[in-house]
C-alpha cells in the first residue's frame, strides 16, 4: 500500500514509516467503507 | 469613512482608510496532492484576535472528514453540535469530550473539499474558542455543525488538518484576520 503524503506549508513529501503507523494508529483507512460523519 | 466604502476609480488610499479594512488576508495555503495531512505555519500573530479559516476548491480520494490540531496538542478539545446526513431528516446531536482534535472541520469527496472555521484567540495564552461548519458534497455524506474551544491556555502560531480517511488533493485554505 502507498503511503499518504503528509505536508507543512509548501513542502509535500511521503509520510514516513514512523508517521504512516502512527495514522494508521488512529483507525485512518485509505478507503471509506461506511461513510460516516466523523 | 462610508460604510461600506465607496471608493473611485484611481483613487489613493489613505493608511487611515487601509487600517480600516475589517477583514485581512493573513495565508493561503495552496493543498499539495494525496494528502493526509496538512500543516500551516505563521497563521495567527498578536496582530488578530479573531480568525477565519475557509477550506474550498479541491478534492479528496473518499467520501472524508478532516479534523484540526492547533500546535501540537492533541487533548483537551470539546465541542457540541449536531450532524445530518444529505440524504435524511434526521439531526444527529454530536459532542466531543476531552478529545484530541475538532472533529470534522470540513468535509470531501471526489467533488469538493468545503469547511469554515471560526478561532477566538488562537494566539493568547488563553483558551481557543472555535465554531466551524463542514459541508459534505456527495449524496452519501452529511454536513455538521460544531461549536467548542479547546481547554488550555496556549499561545497558537499554527494548526494542522488530517483527513479521517484517505487524502486530499488541491484547494487551498485561506486564514482572514478580523481587525481589532
Amino acid at each position: 500500500m502507498t503511503k499518504p503524503n503528509t505536508q507543512t506549508d509548501n513542502e509535500v513529501r511521503e509520510m514516513t514509516d514512523e508517521e504512516y503507523a502512527e495514522l494508521l494508529a488512529t483507525g485512518w483507512t485509505e478507503t471509506n467503507e461506511t461513510p460516516s460523519p466523523d | 469613512m462610508a460604510t461600506p466604502p465607496d471608493f473611485t476609480s484611481g483613487q489613493i488610499l489613505t493608511a487611515a482608510q487601509m487600517s480600516a479594512v475589517g477583514l485581512w488576508l493573513v495565508k493561503t495555503q495552496t493543498i499539495g496532492a494525496t494528502v493526509s495531512s496538512v500543516a500551516v505555519t505563521s497563521a495567527f500573530s498578536a496582530d488578530y484576535d479573531n480568525y477565519l479559516i475557509l477550506i474550498s476548491g479541491g478534492v479528496a480520494s473518499t467520501d472524508l472528514g478532516l479534523s484540526m490540531t492547533l500546535g501540537s496538542t492533541a487533548t483537551g478539545y470539546y465541542s457540541s453540535g449536531f450532524n445530518q446526513s444529505l440524504t435524511s431528516a434526521t439531526i444527529n446531536a454530536t459532542n466531543t469530550n476531552n478529545g484530541s482534535s475538532f472533529v470534522s472541520v470540513a468535509y470531501g469527496s471526489t467533488n469538493a473539499l468545503s469547511g469554515q472555521i471560526q478561532l477566538d484567540n488562537p494566539f493568547a495564552t488563553k483558551r481557543t474558542m472555535a465554531s466551524y461548519q463542514a459541508r459534505g458534497s456527495s449524496t452519501t455524506y452529511f454536513v455538521n455543525q460544531q461549536h467548542g474551544f479547546l481547554n488550555d491556555a496556549t499561545s497558537y502560531t499554527g494548526f494542522t488538518l488530517t483527513t479521517s480517511t484517505g487524502t486530499v488533493t488541491g484547494g487551498t485554505i485561506k486564514v482572514y484576520g478580523y481587525r481589532n
